[in-house]
């Protein structure tokens, strides 16, 4: 069984690896790329509550959480791709030997109640902040962010130096140019902001694994702590037979610390279905059968110390609420096309960064935001032109977007829809500054009426002679925010044409629910 | 004003004196490149494969630019995520009768890359480029940074150096073959501007003063072979264009071992004098090929009823 188990675990980590690949242009997935994030109920749960809405999309995320009433945390142990690496990293931190013949602590299993019950009120208030633990968003962010440019910078790193043998430079370029083509390497390389938080964060998660084996999930995942509520009825039990001798096998074999000092018995709360003590068990005592199970079940929490921690967890999304935002952050926060109106955006977005992994093999102008829509909207995808600008014929990021924060829009539609609004700073634009020639911004306009024109006329330059000119100007009608124009300007620096927020197209949910837009 | 009267004067000089010495022998090799009388091949109203292979043809042959054993550079026109017929890239249909010519000719190796405007593999794949050139056993490969080389460019006037794609630099044969479309620097783009596809680095700063800086670089590129796709071209709001309103179905398709020549012819599509292009006027006053229409000798195929 626990071969079965490690399989199982193995195919969920590679499928949810193949799967972050696949979010990348051309987009011709058979699964979606984002099944993992809608296979979360926490992510489901805390949504659907916060945005008072009901998501299609999510729906395999309510289906895991009622087959958890029968069967238990079978996500937990046997798909959930972070439990995986963290049961890897904790192969490989800790000493192979188990511990002491001594119970672990049990101190800190009852904070992922008092998180999940932060998350939910939290929801129940209209404010999502699931975002921030969800273990499947925490673990796409952490790939797309992090872990996916260092593979890609370390794989071009090894082709660069690669090149450089004499004979082989040809069949370098060939599997290099392999790999960009199937999407394997991104043709640029993937840069993101400050991404120090979520380095830090995910490596923090890995390196508890010093203090116990799967810290994490023992007492902070807020999504194992709302599967151990619903399994407490679970129909499958631990089945411990008279052949047991007491040796304490399995105790210390539990990867979740939930077998009780009898060993006989079990907590369902927190057990993960991972089978380690039937594995474990000499005289195979030890057995998983249908039925009720006699064990331990209830979740020790004092009703004090759960409201203590509702409260926490209210003053500190008030904290949050409360912080400044600037009108100029602001306008800087532009949304990507089809996205919801701002607080339907947050209460939807998971910050799983699954827009901008895939906007990072096309125009790559998604960035998750540090400051643009201010603490609230931290790691929210905003567009950063100057970096990469929203390709013309692209409608991806919606396609991916698992809680529909960004509507899936049907290309016709999408190239209709404003991000933003492009501006002149007649101060740094060439033509306008030092009655020069230039064009760029212009010439790389994709809209087929383009919005931005010229005005032709003579003009005396700095060194006093007269010539004529075109200056451009931008056709308010016409322009859609894309920022190619920002992003190609030439003058080095802040640039002489930039985009802002203003006039934006930002829909209204759920006017349109995933699937009914057709993929462009 | 003074000014603007001396640099007329030096290019009226210019051109006289680039002709004189293109046909004095020990001249400078990329002045030599530009025979005084050439041969622009002009094939209409037939499929675009046809009348690429017909244009070619009349100019001798595929076998009169490329030997055997050699190693091809097609630069076509991919610069842009459009569709065929919003003729923003050059046709696939004609690139891919290319690469079987080339083969025909006996070369060892054909290559097509261009450095991109929009995202390099939604080019690649929507110009429908990348597959038809490689069904005809072309090696399509995406620009890699690391292959840009610095050059220097003795004969340029403004850019005396540029980081040039190593292909460009290697290659026995380079064959340039853009798409005919309106831009607002020049009127069109053509051959000239085509070959930005096989620069590095910052290529906005080129479009200031694009004139002289655009010619500096056909100095140092230098293909044997011109074949300018009008079979579509696209007569606004280019270079992108996006509108089959603003697409033209001409189904022509011209070659001349000569770039200003077959420019040149170009422009008239457009309804523009080539003499008043000024790009054009620079290339020809630094010799690089035949401005004068009246001095080319037009082969026309007319494959039409």
């Amino acid at each position: 069984m626990i071969t079965f188990r490690r399989i199982s675990q193995l195919l969920f980590l590679t499928l949810f690896i193949v799967l972050f690949f696949q979010a990348g242009f051309p987009y011709a997935s058979i699964l979606p790329a984002d099944l993992f994030l809608r296979a979360s109920p926490l992510v489901a749960v805390a949504v659907m509550l916060a945005g008072r809405v009901f998501i299609a999309t999510m729906i395999l995320g309510l289906a895991i959480l009622l087959l958890t009433i029968p069967f238990g945390r079978f996500f937990c142990g046997w798909i959930c791709p972070l439990g995986t690496i963290i049961d890897g990293s904790d192969h490989l931190i800790r000493r192979k030997r188990p511990p002491a013949r001594q119970r672990e602590s049990l101190r800190w299993r009852s904070w992922k109640f008092f998180l999940l019950a932060a998350v939910l009120i939290s929801a129940i208030f209209s404010t999502q902040f699931i975002w921030f633990f969800d273990p499947i968003a925490l673990l796409t962010r952490t790939f797309t962010t992090v872990l996916y440019p260092v593979f890609a910078f370390a794989l071009g790193a090894l082709f660069n130096a690669a090149f450089k043998l004499p004979f082989l430079e040809d069949t370098v370029y060939s599997l290099y140019d392999a790999a960009q083509t199937h999407a394997l390497l991104p043709i640029q390389q993937p840069r993101f902001f400050e991404t120090g938080l979520i380095v830090a964060i995910f490596a923090l998660i890995l390196g508890l694994g010093m203090v116990s084996r799967r810290f994490w999930c023992r007492n902070l995942c807020p999504l194992g702590a709302l599967l151990g509520i619903f399994s407490r009825y679970r129909l499958t039990r631990r089945y411990v037979s008279e052949a047991c001798t007491s040796c304490s096998l399995c105790q210390r074999a539990c990867k979740m610390n939930a077998i009780e000092d009898d060993y006989t018995v079990n907590n369902t709360v927190e057990c993960i279905e991972c089978a380690e003590c039937v594995s474990v068990c000499k005289p195979h005592a030890v057995s998983y059968r249908f039925g009720r199970n006699p064990g331990k079940n209830e979740i020790d929490l004092s009703r004090r110390r759960l409201l203590q921690a509702s409260a926490a967890g209210l003053a500190g999304l008030a904290l949050f609420k409360t912080a400044a935002v600037s009108r100029i952050q602001k306008g800087h926060a532009i949304r990507p096309p089809g996205a919801l109106v701002e607080e339907q955006f947050l209460d939807r977005c998971i910050r799983c960064q699954e827009c901008v992994k895939i906007c990072s093999t096309t125009g790559s102008c998604l960035q998750p935001s540090l400051t643009e829509s201010g603490a609230e909207g931290l790691w929210s995808p905003v567009s950063i032109p100057r970096v990469g600008y929203c390709e013309y014929s692209c409608n991806l990021c919606g396609q991916v977007c698992p809680t529909g924060a960004i509507q899936p829009l049907a290309l016709p539609d999408k190239q209709k829809t404003k991000m933003g609004m492009a501006y002149f700073d007649k101060s740094r634009c060439i033509p306008w500054y030092k009655q020069e020639d230039c064009l760029v911004c212009e010439e790389h306009c994709p809209l087929p009426e383009k919005a931005i024109l010229f005005d032709v006329h003579e003009a005396r330059g700095p060194d006093g002679t007269l010539r004529t000119v075109k200056f451009p100007y931008v056709n308010e009608d016409r322009c859609i925010g894309c920022g190619i124009c920002e992003n190609k300007c030439p003058v080095v620096g802040a640039p002489g044409i930039f985009v802002t927020a203003a006039k934006e197209t930002r829909l209204s949910a759920p006017v349109a629910m995933r699937g009914a837009a057709s993929a462009g | 004003m003074q000014d603007k009267i001396t640099r007329r004067d030096f290019i009226r000089i210019g051109a006289g004196a680039g002709l004189a010495v293109t046909t004095l022998p020990g001249a400078p090799q990329w002045l030599q490149a530009a025979p005084a009388s050439p041969l622009l091949a002009v094939a209409r109203n037939g499929a675009p494969g046809v009348l690429v292979r017909k244009a070619v043809e009349a100019l001798g042959g595929m076998g009169q630019f490329v030997k055997k054993g050699q190693s091809v550079l097609l630069k076509p026109n991919m610069g842009w995520d459009r569709l065929p017929e919003q003729a923003a890239n050059t046709n696939p249909e004609a690139v891919a009768e290319v690469i079987k010519m080339c083969f025909e000719a006996g070369a060892a190796q054909v290559r097509v890359l261009d450095r991109t405007c929009n995202e390099p593999r939604r080019c690649y794949l929507r110009s429908g480029i990348e597959k038809a050139a490689k069904a005809a056993g072309a090696e399509v490969r995406h620009i890699v940074e690391s292959r840009f080389e610095e050059i220097q460019i003795p004969g340029g006037e403004l850019v005396t150096s540029w980081p040039i794609y190593r292909d460009a630099i290697e290659s026995d044969v380079i064959i340039n073959m853009p798409i005919a479309k309106h831009h607002s620097i020049s009127g069109v783009t053509l051959s000239f501007k085509n070959l930005m596809g096989l620069l590095g680095g910052d290529r906005g700063a080129l479009h200031n003063h694009f004139m002289t800086k655009i010619v500096d670089i056909n100095t140092a590129v230098k293909p044997a072979l011109t074949i300018i796709d009008a079979w579509r071209i696209m007569l606004r709001n280019g270079p992108t264009g996006g509108s089959l309103a603003d697409v033209a179905e001409k189904r022509i398709i011209l070659a001349s071992a000569d770039r200003v020549a077959a420019d040149a012819w170009a422009m008239g599509l457009f309804n523009i004098d080539p003499a008043t292009v000024e790009y054009l006027r620079h290339a020809s006053r630094r010799g690089l090929g035949q401005l004068d229409l009246k001095r080319v000798k037009i082969e026309e195929i007319n494959l039409g009823v």
